[in-house]
């Protein structure tokens, strides 16, 4: 029940929860409860979460921002978080993509990590993946779809992890140790150079290619 | 306010001893009173470092296990009477201390000091969470080569899962001429990684061996490339703005030496 009142989106720029309007607050916030101790875990520690204000008073945005604060997440009231979600935001985001109309469904949840993930991390997730920092030696990513890292990816990435074979991964400077989409493996060569330009790696006729993209 | 450091590292060996022991002498020099705190339990020799050993009485497991009170285990030091060393227990093992029972002891050491600076033990166990719960600060000390910058990388994670956010970089052991001619990684390789503010660029130099053997750290001379170093961490820790120093490259008589193969 509280998947309704409740939800998490990603966005272009972070995790954005949607809160039913119609629901009066003890119940919502009963509701986000129930939500977060489902699925705290799969946000690591630290990451922000935009909520639109909505009219709550600041009693409210209080007790709601405590709740976060037990599981070490952070709650911002903005209304970024309202803008952002409106359609049109969305099928540009799909356009820019070049996604088939029918596959949005797949994109609208969304992991996003705001931080560096270090060495000896391990990032898994049923969703894509969205990492605004460095993905650094030594640190996995692993995602049901795919992965978009704004930063430099310099560890394992394997997108498409449950059989997708059109996930792909991005990023700005793509130099990772090894690239696995779906059940292929791709290994970087011994000596890489640093990129200069973002760089999308998918699944070309039973391969995994690589290309230079615009972003 | 009085500060808690401590000085990690991850990979063991790179310095991280010698940082505590230079930084609590420094500190002191400027006339501050430092408590430093050797957690490398069965591992000690914080108190070699600083020619204190022949006076130790009691160790940190005799102040957490209430035997006796702090006071009565720091040794003063011989030369700067605001330094003191807690030192740590030779014989018992890592987990005889737990991390509730040091931040209790930081807390008191809080009221009548300056700085509490925690020499750490290697690696990310038991003894490295103790090490770092009571910090607000913490110094990674890290050498220009792969694996301890990746070990660094790891610790700055962990420290993170900690929720220590205030962390400083520390290069030690650093050789110009390898990094010249590209065999060891440069300030730029190690920023790219590990991405936190660096205080600390510490040459390579023998003077640091000759003073550990003296039990007098390299910072006291003053003359030494290391020392100035240190000197510089001491300030940037007292919130100076200082500059990094230039190495000095390596003199045409001695490339020409090795042009010749001598
Ligand atoms: N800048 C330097 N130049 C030359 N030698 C150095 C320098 N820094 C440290 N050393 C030497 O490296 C060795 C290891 O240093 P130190 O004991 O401080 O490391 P550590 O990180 O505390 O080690 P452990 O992990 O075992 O506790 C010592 O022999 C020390 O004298
Ligand atoms: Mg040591």
């Amino acid at each position: 029940m509280s998947d309704n009142v409740v939800k998490f989106k990603g966005n272009g720029t972070g995790l954005i929860m949607l809160l039913d309007q119609n629901t009066p607050y003890p119940k919502l916030e009963a509701a986000i409860k129930a939500r977060l101790a489902e699925n705290a875990k799969s946000f690591p520690a630290g990451t922000v979460i935009k909520t639109s204000p909505n009219g709550f008073g600041q009693k409210a945005q209080a007790a709601m921002m405590a709740i976060f604060d037990e599981y070490s997440l952070k709650l911002e009231f903005s209304d970024e978080a309202l803008v952002r979600n409106a359609p049109a935001a969305r099928s540009e985001h799909r356009a820019h993509r070049d996604m088939p109309a029918g596959r949005d469904e797949r994109v609208e949840e969304m992991l996003v990590i705001n931080r560096t993930v270090r060495g000896g991390e391990e990032i898994s997730s049923k969703s894509s993946v969205l990492i605004c920092g460095n993905v650094n030696p030594g640190a996995q990513i692993i995602a049901g779809g795919s992965i978009d890292i704004r930063g430099t990816c310099r560890g394992v990435v394997h997108a498409g992890a449950f059989g997708d074979t059109e996930a792909f991964v991005i990023a700005d400077n793509l130099m990772p140790v090894q690239i696995r989409i779906a059940d292929l493996i791709a290994r970087s060569p011994d000596n890489m150079e640093k990129r200069d330009k973002a760089e999308r790696a998918f699944i070309k006729d039973g391969q995994i290619v690589i290309e230079s993209i615009e972003r | 306010m009085s500060q808690v450091i401590v000085v990690t590292s991850g990979k063991g060996g790179v310095g991280k001893t010698t940082t505590t022991a230079n930084i609590g002498v420094g500190l002191a020099m400027r006339g501050k009173s430092v408590v430093l705190i050797d957690t490398d339990t069965g591992l000690r020799n914080l108190d070699l470092l600083l020619g204190l050993e022949n006076r130790i009485m009691y160790d940190l497991v005799d102040v957490t296990e209430g035997r006796v009170p702090y006071k009565k285990a720091l040794v003063r030091h011989k030369k700067f009477e605001t330094l003191f060393l807690l030192p740590t227990s030779q014989v018992k093992d890592k987990s005889s201390i737990n991390p509730a029972q040091l931040i209790v002891l930081c807390n008191e050491l809080r009221k009548e000091y300056d700085y509490i600076i925690i020499d750490c033990p290697a690696g990310i166990e038991q003894g490295f969470q103790t090490a770092i719960a009571a910090a607000d600060t913490a110094l990674v000390v890290t050498m220009p080569e792969i694996s301890a910058v990746r070990d660094a990388d790891k610790i700055i994670g962990e420290l993170g899962r900690a929720d220590k956010d205030n962390i400083k970089l520390i290069v030690n052991r650093i050789r110009p001429q390898m990094v010249e001619k590209g065999d060891m990684l440069d300030m730029n390789d190690i920023n790219d990684i590990l991405s936190i503010s660096c205080i600390g660029q510490v040459p390579d130099d023998e003077m640091v061996v000759t003073a550990t053997n003296k039990g007098e750290p390299v910072i006291v001379s003053g003359s030494s490339l290391a020392g100035k170093a240190y000197t510089n961490i001491v300030g940037r820790i007292c919130g100076e703005e200082i500059p990094f120093m230039e190495f000095p490259k390596e003199g045409f008589f001695a490339r020409l030496k090795r042009a010749f193969g001598m």
